[in-house]
C-alpha cells in the first residue's frame, strides 16, 4: 500500500514538475514539426528503438528513456546501459554474429565511430534538430554519419570528511604525491571510454610515464568511470579521478559529502558522438530517436540531473561551473581512435588488470 | 522385448510401413534425443575446437590462436592465477565443510538446524551478490568490519582487506563449501560407529579415532567434493570481475571477457579456453581413478549401529565454529546487503537519516529493464528446467532399462556439460549458433538452450536416482496387461518420481535463474536476464541499487524455494545424487 501511495505521488510530483518546467504536457500532435511527425507515424509502426549507450549513467539514462516514450505514445525506448567499451563490445559481438540488435549506439569513446565509419557500419543522417544546438555539438561528422549528443565533463572530487579543500589535490600531477597513496580511485579503460581518453590526454600532456607513476600511489580500480564516486561516497576512497561530473553532482544534491575539483592543467571533454547503426531494426523510431536527441526536451532532461546541456535556450545545470569558465582539454577524433586502444594494453601492463 | 516383435509374421515381407510399424518406439525415442543431444552438447564443443584452429573471417586452419592465447606474460598469470585461486578457494571450503560435516553427522552438538540454515543459504546466494556483500563488509577502509575494529582497537590498519588474493579466494569458498559438506556429510552418515569404537577400545581418545578411522574412511568424498570446487572456481566468473579488478587479479575468465573485446575474437578465446577444458576433464578423469581404488572404502551399507560422538564442553567449540562459518557465509554478506538496499549511501551505515526506498523504486517503476529482466529470468529459467528435466527423465530412463544398445552413450553426452564450464559453454553457443543461418544471437531460444545444456547434468543425475528407485516390476505388471511402452512411463512410473522430478526441475530453475557466466555473452538488449543486469548495475559501482536488484532476486529465490520445500520435501536442494 505505501508503495502505491508513494508512486502515486511520485507520478503526482513528476507530472507538476514537468508542467512547471515546460509549461505544457508533451507528446501534443500540434507541437510536432511536419518531420516529425512523419517520422513518428512510421517510427509507430516500429514500437520500439534499442539503445546502447555508454554516455549517461544509468538514472539520466533512463529518464531519456521515459521522456521519449511520453513525449511519442506508443513508442518505448530499451535502454541498454553499460560502460561505452562494453557497449562497443556488445555491438562488435552483435555486428560478428550479423544480427544487429542495436539501433542507436552512444558512447564516450569518439574512437569507436571512426572505425565504424571506415567499415560502413552507420547510417547517413543529419538531425533537422542539429542546427539549433550549441557550436560544439554542431559540427559532429561532415558526412553525417553521426551526431554529439553528449558533453562530458571529466575531473577530479574529494570526499570532504577525509581531505581538506586546502590539502585536496588542484592538478592531474598533483595526484602522484605520495601523501595519497592507498587513497585515489579511477575507472579502466577496458570498460569506460572515457577513462581511455583521460589516460590518453595524461599521456599527451605528462608522458608516458605518468600512468607508472601514479600506480606508486596504488590507485583502486573500478570499471565505470562512475565507480569512484560510490567509493567517495561510502568513504572507502578519498579522491576521485576522471569522475565525470553529471554524477558527481547528482551525487552531491543527495547529501553526499563531495566536491568537484576543476584541474588547473584542464578538465577532460569528451564531446560524444551518438549514431544509428547500418541495417537498424527500428530506422524511422532511430532517426526520431536522433531528432529527440538533438532537441531541446532532451537537453531538459539531462540538464535536470548534471548533465550538460547542448542546446542554447536551456540553462546549464545548477552547481557545475559555465563552460567558458573552465580550461578544456580533449584529443581529436583521429588520436582517439588510435590511442585509446594503445593505452588499453598500456594500462593493462602497468597496472596488471 | 520388443511392442512390436508379434505383429510382423515370418514370412512376409515388410511394406517400408510394416518396417516403421515394427521399429521400437525407443529406437525413435533414442535417435530423436542423440540429435537433440548432438545439437545441445556436442556441436557446440566441436565447433569450439574448430574455431580455435580458424582464421578469423576465412576460417583458414591456423595455430596462431594459440600463439595469441598464450604469447603474452599476462595472460599465462592469469592461467596461473586461476590455478592458484581454484587451490587456495577449494582448500579453505575444505577446512570451512569437514569439520561441520563431521560435526552435524557424528557428534551430539547442539543447534545441527543452523548449519542446514547455513549451507542452504549459502546455496540460495548468489556468488556475485555475496561478493558485493563482502566488499561492503571487508571493504579495506568503509568496509563494516574494518569500521568496526578501528572503533575497538584505535588502530589505522584495516583488520581484513577483500581486494586481495586471500579475500578473493575466502569470498569464494564461503559460497562454495556447501558442496563439499554435502559430499562428506552424506559419507559419514554411512559409517558405522563400530569403527570408532574398535579404535577406542585399541586405546584412542575420540580425536585420534576421528583423525585416523572416521576421516580416512571419508577421504574419498572430501577428495571429490574439494575437485568439485576446484573446477567450480576456476570457471567462475562473476566474483573475481568484481573483487579481481580492484584487487589487480587476472584470472582465465576475465581474460576470456577481454577476448571479447573488439574485435571479438572467438578463435583466440577459443584457443585461451582449452585449457581449463583440459583441466577440468583431468580432474575428472583423477577423481574417477582415485575413487575406483576402493581398497580403503569400507562403507557396506547401514548394517551397523550409529551412535553421536559425545564432546562433552567440546560441543560448545564446535557448534562456534559452525555459526561463525554460518555468520560469515550468510548472515553477515545478507544482513548488509539488505541494508545497503535501503540506504541512500551504504558507507554510512544503519541510520534513519539514511533509509530510502529510492533504489527500489527506481527498479521497479523507472528501470524498464529490470522488471523486463525479472520477467525473462523467470520465463527463460522455467522453459530450461523444463526440457532439462524431460529430456533426462528420457535419457534416464532408457540408459537404466537398457531399451537399446548404447543407451549408455546417450547418459555419457547427458552427462557431459558437468565437465564444461560455463563461460566455456556460452563461447561455443555463440561460436555455433549466434551467426547465420541460425541466427540466434539475442533471441530467448539461444539463452534457453544454453541453460538446458548447461544444466543438464543436475537434471540427469536427479532423474537416474529417482528411476533407480522405481522397481521394473511395477511397469512390467503394465505391460502385462497390456499397455504399450509411452503409455506405461506416463501411467505408472512419471507418477511415483513425481516428487523427484519436480525437486530437480526446481533445482535447475533455480540455478538458471542466476546464472552468470553463460548468460553474459548470450544475452542480447530484450533477453537480459536478472543476473546479467546485476552484473551491468555493478560496473558502475552503484551498490545500493545492485543491492536492491539482489533483494528482488533473492525474495523470488526463497519463494521458490519454499514451494519446493513444501511440495518437493525440505532436503530437496541438498540431497546428494
Amino acid at each position: 500500500m505505501t508503495i502505491i501511495t508513494r508512486r502515486g505521488l511520485l507520478q503526482t510530483g513528476a507530472a507538476l514538475g514537468a508542467m512547471g518546467a515546460l509549461g505544457r504536457f508533451p507528446a501534443l500532435a500540434q507541437d510536432m514539426t511536419p518531420h516529425e511527425k512523419q517520422l513518428y507515424e512510421a517510427a509507430k509502426k516500429e514500437g520500439e528503438v534499442t539503445w546502447y549507450s555508454g554516455q549517461l549513467s544509468a538514472e539520466p539514462g533512463e529518464a531519456v528513456g521515459k521522456a521519449f516514450g511520453e513525449r511519442y505514445p506508443g513508442l518505448k525506448v530499451n535502454v541498454i546501459r553499460s560502460t561505452s567499451q562494453v557497449a562497443f563490445q556488445r555491438l562488435s559481438q552483435d555486428l560478428r554474429a550479423r544480427t544487429v540488435q542495436c539501433d542507436i549506439f552512444s558512447s564516450t569513446d569518439s574512437g569507436h565511430y571512426g572505425f565504424l565509419k571506415k567499415e560502413g557500419l552507420l547510417t547517413k543522417y543529419r538531425p533537422k534538430n542539429a542546427d539549433g544546438m550549441i557550436e560544439a555539438a554542431r559540427k559532429g561528422d561532415p558526412d553525417d554519419m553521426f551526431q554529439i549528443c553528449y558533453f562530458g565533463l571529466y575531473l577530479m572530487g574529494f570526499n570532504t570528511q577525509k581531505v581538506s579543500e586546502a590539502d585536496a589535490p588542484k592538478s592531474w600531477t598533483d595526484l602522484l604525491d605520495p601523501k595519497w597513496k592507498d587513497q585515489i580511485a579511477v575507472g579502466h579503460p577496458g570498460y569506460s571510454g572515457a577513462i581511455g581518453i583521460w589516460a590518453l590526454m595524461m599521456k599527451k600532456m605528462y608522458g608516458a610515464d605518468y600512468l607508472k607513476k601514479l600506480e606508486r600511489n596504488k590507485p583502486q580500480i573500478g570499471r565505470s568511470s562512475m565507480d569512484p564516486v560510490t567509493l567517495m561516497n561510502g568513504g572507502e576512497r578519498a579522491i576521485g579521478v576522471a569522475i565525470p561530473s553529471a554524477t558527481t553532482l547528482l551525487s552531491i544534491s543527495r547529501g553526499n559529502p563531495l566536491k568537484l575539483i576543476y584541474p588547473t592543467d584542464g578538465t577532460v571533454a569528451t564531446p560524444a558522438p551518438t549514431a544509428i547503426i547500418a541495417n537498424a531494426p527500428h530506422p524511422n523510431a532511430a532517426k526520431l530517436f536522433m531528432e529527440f536527441a538533438t532537441g531541446p526536451e532532451y537537453s531538459r532532461v539531462i540538464t535536470k540531473l548534471y548533465n550538460e546541456s547542448l542546446r542554447p535556450e536551456v540553462p546549464p545545470p545548477v552547481g557545475g561551473r559555465p563552460l567558458n569558465e573552465i580550461k578544456l582539454i580533449m584529443p581529436t577524433m583521429e588520436e582517439a581512435e588510435k590511442g585509446v586502444p594503445e593505452m588499453r594494453e598500456v594500462w593493462r601492463d602497468i597496472f596488471g588488470v | 522385448m520388443t511392442d512390436s516383435a508379434a505383429m510382423g509374421a515370418p514370412g512376409r515381407p515388410l511394406s517400408l510401413s510394416g518396417r516403421l510399424r515394427n521399429v521400437e518406439p525407443a529406437t525413435l525415442v533414442w535417435v530423436a534425443l542423440a540429435a537433440i543431444l548432438l545439437v545441445l552438447v556436442a556441436y557446440p564443443m566441436g565447433k569450439l575446437l574448430v574455431s580455435s584452429f580458424e582464421t578469423r573471417g576465412t576460417g583458414a586452419f591456423t595455430i596462431d590462436n594459440y600463439l595469441t592465447a598464450y604469447g603474452r606474460a599476462r595472460y599465462l598469470e592469469a592461467l596461473g592465477n586461476s590455478l592458484l585461486l581454484g587451490v587456495l578457494a577449494a582448500g579453505i571450503s575444505m577446512v570451512l565443510a569437514v569439520p561441520m560435516a563431521w560435526a552435524v553427522s557424528r557428534t551430539d552438538m547442539p543447534g545441527k538446524s543452523i548449519v542446514w540454515i547455513t549451507v542452504l543459504g549459502a546455496f540460495i546466494l548468489p556468488p556475485f551478490l555475496g561478493a558485493i556483500g563482502w566488499i561492503l563488509l571487508a571493504g579495506p577502509n568503509a568496509g563494516f568490519v574494518n569500521q568496526a575494529w578501528r572503533w575497538a582497537t584505535g588502530l589505522q590498519t584495516p583488520l581484513v582487506n577483500v581486494y586481495s588474493f586471500p579475500g578473493l579466494a575466502l569470498v569464494i569458498a564461503l559460497h562454495s563449501f556447501p558442496l563439499i559438506f554435502i559430499f562428506v556429510k552424506s559419507a559419514l552418515d554411512l559409517v558405522s560407529s563400530e569403527m570408532e569404537d574398535a579404535a577406542n577400545i585399541l586405546g584412542a581418545g575420540t580425536w585420534t579415532a576421528t583423525r585416523k578411522i572416521t576421516l580416512p574412511l571419508v577421504w574419498p568424498s572430501i577428495l571429490g567434493g574439494t575437485i568439485v570446487v576446484f573446477l567450480e572456481t576456476i570457471a567462475l566468473f562473476g566474483t573475481p570481475a568484481i573483487i579481481g579488478i580492484p584487487a589487480r587479479i587476472n584470472v582465465v575468465t576475465t581474460q576470456l571477457w577481454q577476448f571479447f573485446e573488439y574485435p571479438v575474437r572467438v578463435e583466440v578465446a577459443s584457443a585461451y579456453a582449452m585449457p581449463l577444458l583440459l583441466i577440468t576433464v583431468a580432474m575428472i578423469l583423477a577423481q574417477r581413478l582415485l575413487l575406483n581404488r576402493k581398497g580403503f572404502v569400507s562403507q557396506t551399507g547401514k548394517g551397523g549401529e550409529r551412535r553421536p560422538t559425545r564432546l562433552g564442553p567440546w560441543r560448545w567449540v564446535v557448534f562456534g565454529w559452525c555459526a561463525a562459518v554460518g555468520m560469515l557465509a550468510v548472515a553477515m554478506p545478507m544482513i548488509v546487503l539488505i541494508q545497503a538496499s535501503f540506504a541512500k549511501g551504504w558507507g554510512r551505515g544503519f541510520r534513519l537519516d539514511n533509509l530510502t526506498f529510492r533504489n527500489y523504486e527506481y527498479l521497479l517503476f523507472r528501470h524498464e529493464m529490470a522488471i523486463q529482466s525479472i520477467w525473462n529470468t523467470l520465463i527463460f529459467s522455467s522453459i530450461a528446467a523444463t526440457f532439462a528435466v524431460a529430456l533426462a527423465l528420457l535419457v534416464a530412463y532408457i540408459a537404466a532399462r537398457r531399451l537399446v544398445p548404447f543407451a549408455g552413450a546417450l547418459g555419457f553426452l547427458a552427462m557431459a556439460p558437468f565437465v564444461i564450464p560455463g563461460i566455456v559453454m556460452a563461447i561455443g553457443f555463440y561460436a555455433a549458433y549466434a551467426s547465420p543461418p541460425l541466427a540466434l544471437y539475442g533471441t530467448a531460444a539461444i539463452i534457453v538452450l544454453a541453460f538446458t545444456a548447461r544444466f543438464l547434468p543436475i537434471a540427469y543425475a536427479n532423474s537416474t536416482a529417482a528411476i533407480r528407485a522405481v522397481h521394473p516390476e511395477m511397469e512390467e505388471a503394465a505391460r502385462i496387461l497390456g499397455s504399450g511402452r509411452m503409455r506405461t512411463v506416463a501411467k505408472i512410473t512419471a507418477p511415483l518420481i513425481r516428487k523427484s522430478l519436480l525437486g530437480g526441475w526446481l533445482l535447475v530453475f533455480i540455478v538458471s535463474a542466476r546464472e552468470l557466466s553463460s548468460a553474459v555473452f548470450l544475452v542480447g538488449p530484450k533477453t537480459l536476464t536478472m543476473a546479467v543486469l546485476i552484473y551491468d548495475l555493478s560496473e558502475a559501482g552503484n551498490f545500493e541499487v545492485v543491492a536492491a536488484m539482489g533483494g528482488l532476486m533473492l525474495v523470488i529465490t526463497l519463494v521458490l524455494v519454499g514451494v519446493g520445500m513444501k511440495l518437493a520435501g525440505r532436503d530437496f536442494m541438498l540431497r546428494r545424487e
